[in-house]
């Protein structure tokens, strides 16, 4: 093994970007990448002209340090139709900081996941202030209150949302759930998507209310999945880094759409993914698909469901399957990544678990 | 067998549980699509409708799981609820349809789990069920009452066959007639383990035995045997009116029989029926066609023919009322055996069942009728009916042939064409004659011999000895001496007259055109005499 794993990063530099987006696409398996493309150029220019970003673990500044959640909200398609003007993520820190009345230090990712695994970056390259290596969520969950800084009670406001139209939102709830309810007109009116800063609190309150490690763990698991084009190999060093594990290979034998009744609460459209397995029990194996895969039945027994991070390996090219490229016929290892334990309490569960995708089951980890 | 039930019918439990097949005979379950059934007997004990999963979680064993609200949204939930009903051992699923998915097939399969998937909406559904299941007889009741009227509805043996099977399956059921089945399902004869057979007897008319039907019921379902006894009793009386109607129209029967043979003589691949005789044809699989079964014919498995015909070798087509006196005498004595017009004679044919043949693949030829003892039983079978029907022959100038035993249709119509040759070489041996094929030998060359013409031309070569009064003496001696290769004392001896005697006809023969000692002559003689002789020797 080529590749150098740090145990924390100590800073991120343009050259850590393409390793940082694959890590980010590799924790939210459901996203496809069109959306932002040029984001990631833009952010490699910013960091060679700014020079690297400083990745510090929320114990390692002082407890008193007043820290800003950032991420990006809204539709990964308005994100390319729309690109960023540059300044949205750096001003909506900044208008956070003119309501709370206090400089942010730090900068951290609401969800060290797709497209916002960088927005945290280019604040931090932009303001000058060193990165936290931490996130609330450890993946990507669909609402902006499914965080660990939720459960462990800081308050979510106030908040900004900005758009690449040079407006922004602030709100102030008292109930972090209507927040994404607020929110979701706005953003839609600021061009289907905005940056959000959020969260604001001190990193002291971090060390525990947030999960740590999950910036460089990004780049570490990036950096795998940049140099193995052996599934076995990635399978195998997958399992060392991010706790992962197969529960089996298997051919694509069916694509239902809009398989079970909707609600309005989460968006997407549910449709399910039936894999034939090859070898093993041969079962035949279901997955729940929302705007992530929810839930897999092995032979109609839950084998695995959110918050769990579950993925498609397509076994012929060594890569991550996204969702909008699944086809009947396709050879795909199915890899189940559990989340963080802070998801697998009785709180998490009821925020993030099955039941919050129209799953009434109990979750296999807490059988 | 393990079991045999008999009239009176067995009184079972009022309310023994319902088994799986029956309820899917009764509303509601009887529109349901059943997608997978794997084992139609299951027992059903109670019905739960499941409207989450926690109740799901709680379904005893056995039960009829109907599928509501929550737990049929579709997709994974479909597989979560067969997933839970297969740990808990459930009879059955019942899903509406618009949580229906094909991958759910699969799974069921796969489970070995019940599917069925309904229109109707699941509570009405599942009460209904629950109604039924728990009044088992009543259920019971239903389904015999609409098995009667479906059973009013048929016209033919076949079509109240196929009625019982439908309605009783997976329990095979086939009417005996005699020792073969003449219509249904044979497997209903063929003993398993755990299962039981039950024979219903079909009275004809006069009372007398006619036929049986036969049901192989899994021994699990005793409670259901006596219902199948009831649901057979009703099919006595539809089965009796469709014999009797196929009976009523013999000589529409007849001219439709004869098209049919001729049908299947096509099938077995002898598509000129009128060559004489037939170049054997190779033989090779032939299904049975459907139509067989429906005339009462069986030909599966391996066949023995005998040919009827006229003793005075007409080589026209007998006449109608013929047909009919040979057609009553043939079916008093074997009924379940076809009697057929064909060509110049009729012909009938002995199935001698693939069972009674034990191992003997059915596709193996069997020419020789003293091979295997279970064969033996065929040509004795044969034999009575030959010496039954034989006071029959003499009376109406019958002659019969009887063929050897063949595998299969080509088998049957080989059969045939050894029957009829060995019909005309009985012919010889005058009225009421019997020949075996396998007994004929070389003689068969002559059968064919058209001894009609070859007097004929005798009576222009030589009117002399026709003309002769003791022409038939004359001929005779010379045929003798012939067949004795020439010896006088031999002749004498097998005519019983003194040698000087024969010496006398020989040389008076010789004056009438009849010569003998010409090398050149002699094959000419010789069939001449023999046409000759056979043609006088009737009277």
């Amino acid at each position: 093994m080529t590749s150098r794993y740090v145990g924390a990063v100590s800073s991120v530099t343009a050259d850590d970007v393409p390793a940082l987006v694959e890590g980010a696409k590799f924790y939210s398996p459901a996203v496809g990448d069109a959306g932002w493309i040029s984001m990631v150029s833009w952010t490699t220019e910013l960091l060679r002209r700014n020079g690297p970003v400083v990745l510090v673990r929320p114990d390692a500044v002082a407890p008193q340090t007043r820290a800003v959640g950032l991420c990006a909200i809204g539709s990964g398609a308005a994100l390319a139709d729309l690109p960023p003007a540059g300044d949205e993520f750096a001003l909506a820190v900044r208008e956070v900081e003119h309501l709370t009345r206090r400089r942010a230090g730090v900068v951290y990712p609401l969800a060290a996941a797709t497209v916002s695994a960088l927005v945290p970056l280019v604040a931090a390259a932009q303001l000058e202030v060193p990165l936290l290596d931490a996130d609330g969520m450890g993946r990507t969950f669909a609402l902006i209150h499914h965080t660990s800084m939720h459960l462990a009670g800081l308050p979510i406001g106030p908040l900004v949302a900005r758009g690449a139209t040079g407006e922004s939102i602030a709100l102030s709830v008292h109930a972090a759930a209507r927040a994404d309810t607020l929110l979701r007109g706005g953003v839609d009116s600021l061009g289907g998507w905005a940056a959000l800063a959020a969260y604001p609190c001190t990193a002291g309150q971090l060390r525990t209310a947030a999960l740590p490690g999950t910036v460089s763990r990004l780049i570490n698991v990036g950096r795998l999945l940049l140099e193995s084009g052996d599934t076995e190999v990635l399978i195998g060093r997958l399992a060392a880094v991010a706790g992962c594990r197969r529960i089996g290979r298997g051919r694509i034998v069916e694509l239902e759409h809009l398989s079970r009744p909707s609600d309005v609460t989460i968006p997407a459209h549910p449709s399910s993914v039936v894999i034939d397995e090859v070898g093993g029990h041969g079962r035949l194996m279901r997955l729940e698909l929302r705007s992530e895969i929810v839930a897999v039945f092995a032979d109609g027994a839950l084998a695995a469901a959110a918050p769990d991070l579950i993925c498609l390996i397509d076994v012929l090219r060594g890569e991550l399957a996204t969702l909008d490229s699944l086809e009947p016929g396709a050879l795909v290892d199915v890899l189940v990544m559990p989340a963080d334990a802070v998801w697998y309490s009785a709180e998490g569960l009821a925020m993030v678990g099955p039941a919050s995708h129209g799953i009434p089951l109990d979750h296999p980890r807490r059988r | 067998m393990t079991g045999t039930v008999r009239h009176p019918p067995q009184r079972r439990s009022a309310t023994a549980p319902l088994e799986l097949a029956e309820l899917l005979r009764v509303e509601p379950l009887a529109s349901a699509d059943a997608v997978h059934v794997p084992d139609p007997g299951r027992l059903v004990h109670q019905v739960v409708l499941a409207e989450t999963f926690e109740r799901l979680g709680r379904t005893g064993p056995h039960a009829l799981v109907v599928l509501h609200a929550e737990a049929a949204t579709g997709g994974w939930s479909l597989a979560a609820g067969l997933h839970a009903t297969w740990e808990r051992n459930a009879a059955a699923v019942v899903v509406p349809r618009p949580a229906m998915s094909a991958s759910s097939v699969i799974l069921a399969q796969r489970l070995g789990i019940a599917l069925l998937v309904i229109d109707a909406d699941p509570v009405d559904t599942s009460l209904a069920l629950a109604g039924q299941v728990s009044a088992p007889q009543a259920a019971r009741a239903l389904r015999v009452a609409l098995c009667a009227e479906r059973l009013a509805d048929q016209t033919s043996i076949r079509g109240v066959l196929g009625v019982l099977n439908a309605e009783l399956a997976p329990a095979p059921v086939a009417l005996i007639v005699g020792r073969s089945v003449t219509a249904g399902r044979a497997a209903a004869l063929q003993e398993r383990p755990e299962h039981r057979q039950v024979r219903i007897e079909v009275n004809g008319a006069g009372g007398r035995p006619w036929a049986e039907l036969v049901a192989r019921v899994p021994g699990t379902t005793a409670a259901a045997a006596g219902h199948v006894e009831s649901l057979l009793g009703l099919a006595r009386l539809p089965l009796l009116a469709a014999w009797a109607q196929a009976r009523l129209q013999t000589s529409t029967q007849a001219v439709q029989e004869r098209a049919a043979f001729q049908l299947l003589r096509r099938l077995a691949g002898d598509p000129d029926s009128d060559a004489l005789p037939r170049s054997r044809v190779e033989p090779h699989d032939v299904a049975a066609p459907s139509w067989a079964s429906d005339l009462g014919w069986r030909v599966e498995g391996t066949n023995r023919a005998v040919w009827i015909g006229s003793a005075h070798g007409a080589e026209t087509e007998p006449a109608p009322e013929l047909t009919e006196l040979v057609r009553s005498a043939w079916q008093r004595e074997r009924p379940d055996w076809p009697i057929i017009a064909d060509a110049d004679g009729w012909v009938s044919w002995q199935n001698i069942s693939a069972d009674a043949l034990g191992s003997d693949d059915p596709g193996d030829d069997i020419d020789d009728d003293d091979t295997g003892g279970a064969d033996t039983d065929g040509a004795t079978a044969m034999r009575r009916v030959i010496s039954a029907v034989g006071k029959v022959a003499r009376r109406h100038g019958l002659v019969l042939g009887i063929g050897g035993a063949h595998a299969g249709i080509p088998g049957l119509m080989r059969s045939v064409e050894q029957a009829r040759l060995a019909a005309h070489v009985a012919r010889d041996g005058g009225p009421g004659t019997v020949q075996w094929f396998d007994g004929v030998g070389a003689r068969a060359t002559l059968a064919w011999l058209p001894r009609g013409q070859i007097a004929a031309v005798a009576e222009l070569s030589l009117p002399d000895l026709v003309a002769a009064r003791d022409r038939v003496s004359l001929v005779d001696t010379v045929l003798t001496v012939l067949d004795c290769g020439g010896s006088l004392s031999q002749a004498s001896t097998r005519l019983g007259v003194h040698r000087n005697t024969v010496l006398a006809r020989v040389a008076r023969a010789k004056e009438l055109g009849l010569v003998v000692d010409d090398p050149n002559r002699r094959l000419a003689m010789h069939v001449l005499c023999y046409a000759l002789a056979t043609l006088w020797k009737a009277p």
